[in-house]
C-alpha cells in the first residue's frame, strides 16, 4: 500500500478533522446561548445556520478540488490535512514546491513524491509555514480586538461607514482580479475575461434581482438564500456559457 | 437592564478571548504533531538542512502575510470569528465572505454585540460544513471526484469562476446602499493589475481596503456620504 495513503495517515486526517468539528461546535453553541441572551431569534440564529451552510457548498467543492490536484503528489491524505487546518491552495503549493527544490527534486508538484525523506520535510514545511497566525492570536488579538471596540465605539456614524468600507475594500480587491488579473498560463479559463467578466456581471445582477423581488413581494424567507443562490446560478451560467458560446470567444483572457 | 446586557456581553468577550486562546494552541499543538506522528510511524527524519531551506523561501513571505492578515481581518470577522478561521483557514475566499452575508441577512453590524454571534455562528458552521464536505468527498468519492474535477467535465469551467461569483453576489448584496464607496478602491485596484496582472489577490486586499477606508474617511468627512442612509447596514 502506497506509504502515504495508509490507515495510519487516514488516522491522523480523522483526528484533524474530530478536532476541528468540535472546536467549531463549541464556538457555535456558546454563540448560539449569547444570541439568546442579547434577544436574537431562534430563527434569525437557525437562519443564519441554514444561509451559511448553502454558502459554502460551492466553495467547499473548490477546496476538495484543490485536494484532488495535490493528491497527484502528495497522496490524498496530507492535502486534506493541510487544507482542513488553516490551508489554501497558494500557501500549500508554494510550501511544497519549496521543498521539492530544496531537496533538488526535478519536476516539481507534476511528479508523484515517492521517497519518504521528502515527504516528511514537505509536510513540516507545509506545516510549520502556515502556523504563525497561531502564535500571533494568543499573543496579541485580544489586545488588537480591545482597541478596534474602543475606536468604534466612541465614533458612532463614523465607525458605521468605516466598517463597510472594509468590507468593499475587501470586495473591491476581487472585483479588481476578476477584471483585470492574470490566470496561470497553463490554464484556460482562470484570468480576467469574457468568462469571469461574464459570471461577475451576472452574480451581481442575480443578487439585484433577487433583493428586487424579497422586496416587491415581501418574501423573508428567500432573504437568506439570496446570495448562495446567485452564486450558484452564475457558476451555472458559466457552465452553460462554456458550452454553447463559440470557443474561440469565451476562452478570451485579456491578461494571460 | 442596558448596563447589565453590556458588562455580560463584555465578560463574554472576555471569555470567547480565553476559549480562543486555548484553542489557538491546542490547534498549533495538534499541527505540529501531525509531521511528528508522521515521522515516527514512518520512521523516517528529514534532514534538518532540508526542511530549513525549504522554509527559508517562504517564511518571510508567509509570515509577513499572516501579520497583516490578522490585523486587517479581525476587525471583519470580529473575536469568535478570528479565532476559528485563522484556525480553519481559507479565509478571503470563505469564511470572510459567508460571515459578510450571515451579518446582512441577520440585518446586524460587525463590531456590535449582535454581529460578533452572528458571525461566530455563521463562520463555525461554514469551517464545519467545509470540513465535513473535504472529508467525505476524500473518503467516499474520492474515484468519482476526477469526473467532476477533470479539465473537460461540464462543471470544470464553473468551478474556475468561484470568486467572481462568490465576490460578484456580496457586491450586489451591498450596491444598493454602498454603491459611491466602489469606485476608487476598484479602480486603483484594476490599476495596479494593469502593471502587475499576477500579483496574488491576498497581497491585493490590503491596498484595496486601506484605499477603501480613506476615501470614506474623506468622503464622510465632506458630506459625501450620510450617517441615515448607512447606519441601517444590511437592514
Amino acid at each position: 500500500m502506497d506509504f502515504k495513503e495508509s490507515g495510519f495517515m487516514y488516522l491522523v486526517g480523522g483526528f484533524v478533522v474530530f478536532f476541528i468539528v468540535c472546536q467549531s461546535l463549541f464556538f457555535l453553541i456558546k454563540a448560539w446561548r449569547q444570541g439568546r441572551k442579547l434577544g436574537l431569534s431562534a430563527k434569525t440564529l437557525k437562519d443564519t445556520v441554514s444561509s451559511s451552510v448553502l454558502f459554502t457548498l460551492a466553495p467547499a467543492l473548490a477546496i476538495l478540488a484543490t485536494v484532488i490536484t495535490l493528491a497527484g503528489a502528495l497522496g490524498l491524505v496530507v492535502p486534506w490535512i493541510r487544507l482542513t487546518v488553516i490551508g489554501n491552495i497558494s500557501y500549500e503549493v508554494t510550501a511544497a514546491q519549496s521543498t521539492l527544490e530544496a531537496f533538488g527534486i526535478p519536476g516539481g508538484l507534476a511528479v508523484e513524491i515517492k521517497d519518504k525523506e521528502v515527504f516528511t520535510a514537505a509536510v513540516w514545511v507545509m506545516t510549520v509555514g502556515s502556523v504563525f497566525p497561531l502564535v500571533l492570536l494568543p499573543l496579541f488579538f485580544k489586545k488588537i480586538h480591545n482597541k478596534i471596540g474602543q475606536a468604534l465605539s466612541s465614533k458612532g456614524g463614523w465607525s458605521d461607514v468605516m466598517s463597510a468600507a472594509a468590507f468593499i475594500g475587501l470586495i473591491s480587491a476581487f472585483l479588481a482580479k476578476a477584471l483585470a488579473g492574470a490566470g496561470d498560463k497553463n490554464i484556460i479559463g482562470d484570468g480576467a475575461g469574457v468568462l469571469s467578466l461574464l459570471t461577475l456581471i451576472s452574480s451581481i445582477v442575480f443578487m439585484l434581482a433577487f433583493e428586487f423581488v424579497c422586496k416587491r413581494y415581501k418574501l423573508k424567507w428567500l432573504e437568506p438564500f439570496a446570495m448562495p443562490l446567485s452564486m450558484l446560478l452564475a457558476m451555472g451560467l458559466a457552465a452553460v456559457a462554456w458550452q454553447v458560446l463559440p470557443e474561440n470567444f469565451v476562452t478570451v483572457e485579456w491578461r494571460g | 437592564m442596558k448596563m447589565r446586557v453590556k458588562k455580560e456581553h463584555e465578560s463574554y468577550y472576555d471569555r470567547v478571548h480565553l476559549w480562543g486562546k486555548i484553542s489557538s494552541v491546542s490547534a498549533l499543538v495538534m499541527m505540529l504533531a501531525v509531521p511528528l506522528a508522521i515521522c515516527a510511524y514512518l520512521d523516517v527524519w528529514p534532514k534538518a538542512s532540508g526542511v530549513f531551506n525549504g522554509l527559508l523561501k517562504i517564511i518571510p513571505l508567509f509570515w509577513t502575510v499572516a501579520i497583516i492578515e490578522v490585523i486587517t481581518y479581525a476587525p471583519l470577522l470580529g473575536a469568535g470569528g478570528t479565532y476559528l478561521s485563522f484556525v480553519t483557514g481559507n479565509i478571503s475566499n470563505l469564511k470572510l465572505p459567508c460571515g459578510l452575508n450571515a451579518l446582512k441577512n441577520a440585518g446586524v453590524k460587525s463590531n456590535t454585540p449582535e454581529g460578533e454571534v452572528i458571525s461566530t455562528i455563521a463562520i463555525a458552521v461554514s469551517a464545519i460544513t467545509t470540513t465535513v464536505v473535504i472529508a467525505v468527498g476524500v473518503v467516499l468519492f474520492s474515484p468519482l471526484l476526477p469526473l467532476i474535477t477533470a479539465e473537460d467535465s461540464f462543471f470544470a469551467p464553473a468551478l474556475k469562476q468561484i470568486l467572481p461569483a462568490l465576490f460578484g453576489a456580496l457586491a450586489g448584496g451591498y450596491f444598493a446602499k454602498y454603491f459611491k464607496l466602489y469606485y476608487l478602491p476598484v479602480f486603483i485596484g484594476v490599476l495596479v493589475l494593469v502593471f502587475a496582472p499576477e500579483l496574488p489577490v491576498g497581497t491585493l486586499i490590503p491596498v484595496t481596503v486601506l484605499i477603501s477606508l480613506l476615501a470614506a474617511h474623506l468622503m464622510y468627512k465632506k458630506g459625501l456620504i450620510s450617517v441615515e442612509s448607512d447606519s441601517d447596514e444590511g437592514k
